[in-house]
């Protein structure tokens, strides 16, 4: 029996043994060495030097720019992933009634949030709202004479990255279907049996069942829009411009480690994004208790 | 059996996985002689085009040696220089810029060359010890020259006499230039000039003129100690902002290649740029266009001539004698400069030079003139930038913004970046 088992253990290793050592070399060993790199100052050429806490240091009270990209990605990610949210949840409810047409319209709108990550959309969302771009040109062809300058005002360019945000609705959108699937159309029936008019089946028994889908997503968007980097970089070429309107986080790490030679400190800015998005994280785990009903518990 | 099924089954798995990873790439320990070499370059279209020419010549005549090349336009091509380079998978012959040798160089990326150009792979006979030594730091030959590069203001003619625009090269002065921009601008609703774009090529210039330079010799801070040459100089491009002869940052932004470039597309009257450029410019642009001396270089002889690019060989290179052959061809070889044509400065060798002269159509030749021409008036280049340039660059082009986008003064902006500057340039010390 004892041998029966110590080989479909070792089977068992045989087959996750490619996820762990992926895993490794892919996760845990460059983790790893970026926390070493962290306390180094490494221009990338000669060998790292050790230096403490002083990249820390310098970024919490040298360097304006740590503050301003700060600041450019909590607007990014405070108005893109509730507004991104918002819509989804609009349109699920819409695509939630049958009819023939429904396959099609779930398939467009979830189609942006596939290709939204790459490079070509990127490119084609820059020249959209370039000067000489599709925008204007339709604004243009409405007769109104006005261009917008998208990219001359830190705001409006750093609404253009949150609007390709906002576009790539459709992955939630999917959750929140199937999570509006599961409600038991019971309850609704139930609901208006007992004279609730639309709204307050909305936000009594649709909302609150749904809460458990809302916080994944709210998790799971908020921590990957802090990650955004490829649409930022295309965009701005690079620069975060104008004026760092769009500098967002990650683009400042890449600009540190490979414009600026300083890997170290990129190396470092990259683990206080992680503290701050883990105490994010666990604001939200914390506060989920508040308004988060899962079904096991009866209110 | 089902057990020794499933267990060899997982090892399969998993030595299947080995045999994916190793793909593409090819060392050289293969079956036969075939070197590898790989080449990397920035430019545009055009220059692409025919280096991918010249590569096929040289692979021509030399069967055994194949030859990868990389290329990109010029911001993109240092950002992915960079991650090579601490991959230590440099290629084996990467195109350099005075901005950064000191960069690769001191930090012990590159070949010193001086071996090869002494036992002959490189044979620099024909060429200038002066040429040569601009890619030198020290006593190490980090770059080798590729061609000599002036700074140059490009117009279109037919714009400039439209306006009523008189522009006499030779004499004439930094206010002269702002009033033929307004002017250009007030007759054809079009800029007068480009952004004299990036600020940390002409604003180096502007100080020359005045009889300063930008970086001290000892290269751990500025040179030039009145900001107020600073802000006279931010000053002129703000009244050309105004005037609406000038592009602002965002609009100069969208540029994403020649092909877009405001002279090319009849947005702009003059350009700023190096010599070599106006090749490209001129093949891409519908009206003709000549090469004019940037204002007020006479006074202070703030031209000089500057090694366009390089070509260095990294220290992990695996062929740095067959790369010291590629550059050899590259710079000698005839045949190959027939392609070339002053693409990437008038070439070194002044008998390639002299081969090449009669082959040349009207607007090379008139490249070539130049250069000479600016070559009587010209005193020496400032050495390559010292280590932090990158962020010193980076620096400079924030206050230019923000003085351009109106957010900070001139004057505010003359102090912010100083200490910026020095902080950086001490820093890398």
């Amino acid at each position: 029996m004892k041998k029966r088992l110590a080989s479909e253990n070792l089977a068992g290793y045989a087959f996750i043994s490619p996820f762990i050592i992926g895993f490794m070399a892919f996760t845990i060993i460059p983790m790893a060495v970026s926390l070493y790199l962290s306390f180094t100052s490494y221009d990338l050429f000669s060998t790292p030097v050790w230096v403490g806490l002083d990249n820390f240091k310098e970024m919490f009270t040298g360097d304006e720019k740590f503050w301003q990209s700060l600041k450019v990605t909590f607007t990014y990610v405070f108005a893109g992933v509730p507004l991104r949210l918002i819509f989804a949840l609009i349109v699920a409810m819409l695509l939630n009634k049958a009819s023939r047409a429904v396959g099609l319209y779930r398939t467009l709108f979830y189609l942006p949030s596939i290709i939204g990550g790459s490079v070509a959309v990127a490119i084609m969302w820059r020249n959209i709202f370039g000067n000489e771009g599709t925008l204007n040109a339709l604004l243009f062809f409405f007769g109104i004479d006005k261009k917008i300058l998208w990219y001359q005002d830190p705001t409006k360019a750093l609404w253009t990255l949150i609007f390709l945000a906002i576009w790539q609705f459709g992955s939630s959108m999917l959750i929140f279907l199937a999570g509006l699937k599961n409600i038991p159309p019971s309850y609704h029936e139930a609901a208006n049996v007992d004279g609730a008019n639309r709204f307050q089946v909305f936000f009594k028994i649709t909302l609150p069942l749904l809460s458990p889908i809302i916080f994944f997503n709210l998790v799971m968007q908020t921590i990957s829009a802090f990650m955004t980097f490829t649409p930022a970089y295309i965009i701005t070429k690079g620069e975060g411009g104008p004026l760092d309107g769009t500098l967002l986080y990650s683009l400042y790490i890449f600009q540190k480690a490979f414009n600026f030679f300083q890997m170290g400190y990129a190396s470092a800015m990259a683990w206080v994004l992680l503290v701050i998005v883990g105490i994010l994280t666990l604001i939200l785990f914390k506060t989920s208790k508040f308004w988060v009903h899962y079904e096991s518990k009866e209110d | 059996m089902k057990k020794f099924g499933i267990i060899a089954l997982s090892f399969i798995l998993l030595f299947s996985l080995a045999a994916c990873s190793s793909s593409g790439k090819e060392t050289s320990g293969g079956k036969d002689d075939k070197i590898t070499l790989r080449v990397a370059w920035w430019g545009g279209q055009p220059r692409h085009d025919y280096t991918m020419k010249v590569i096929e010549m040289y692979e021509k005549a030399h069967p055994n040696i194949e030859i990868e090349a990389e290329f990109a336009n010029f911001d993109d091509y240092w950002k992915k220089l960079a991650p090579m380079a601490a991959a230590n998978q440099l290629p084996d012959i990467i195109q350099m810029d005075t901005a950064y040798l000191s960069q690769y160089g001191e930090k012990g990326q590159l070949e010193d060359l001086t071996k090869y150009t002494e036992d002959g792979t490189i044979d620099v006979s024909s060429i200038d010890e002066n040429t040569i030594s601009g890619g030198k730091i020290g006593d190490n030959l980090y770059g080798f020259n590729l061609g000599s590069n002036v700074l140059s203001v490009i117009t279109n003619d037919d714009m400039l006499t439209d306006s009523g625009v008189e522009l006499n090269d030779e004499a004439w002065t930094w206010d002269q230039f702002v009033q033929m921009a307004t002017d250009v601008q007030k007759s054809t609703d079009k800029y007068g000039t480009n952004g004299m774009n990036p600020a940390d090529v002409f604003f180096p210039y502007y100080l020359r003129t005045q009889g300063e330079r930008f970086y001290n010799e000892a290269g751990n801070g500025l040179a030039y100690k009145d900001d107020q040459l600073f802000v006279d100089y931010f000053n002129m491009q703000l009244d050309l902002v105004d005037a609406k002869a000038f592009p602002t940052p965002d609009v100069q932004a969208q540029v994403k290649g020649l092909e877009d470039d405001f002279i090319v597309k009849g947005n702009a009257a003059m350009t700023w740029n190096w010599s070599n450029q106006y090749l490209g410019f001129a093949q891409l642009t519908d009206s003709p266009l000549s090469l004019n001396l940037p204002p007020e270089q006479a006074d202070n002889t703030a031209l000089f001539l500057k090694p366009s690019m390089y070509f260095s060989v990294p220290k992990s290179s695996e062929h740095k004698e067959e790369a010291a052959k590629f550059i050899d061809f590259f710079v000698n070889d005839v045949e190959a400069n027939k392609l070339i044509k002053g693409d990437r400065g008038v070439p070194v060798s002044s008998k390639v030079m002299e081969a090449i002269k009669p082959e040349l159509t009207e607007e090379e030749t008139k490249i070539f003139e130049y250069v000479e021409m600016a070559s009587q008036n010209a005193s020496k280049a400032d050495p390559p930038d010292p280590l932090g340039s990158a962020e010193v660059m980076k620096a400079l082009k924030d206050v230019s913004e923000q003085i351009l986008f109106k957010k900070i003064t001139p004057d505010a902006g003359a102090k912010t970046f100083r200490t910026k500057a020095e902080e950086i340039l001490a820093r890398n010390k």
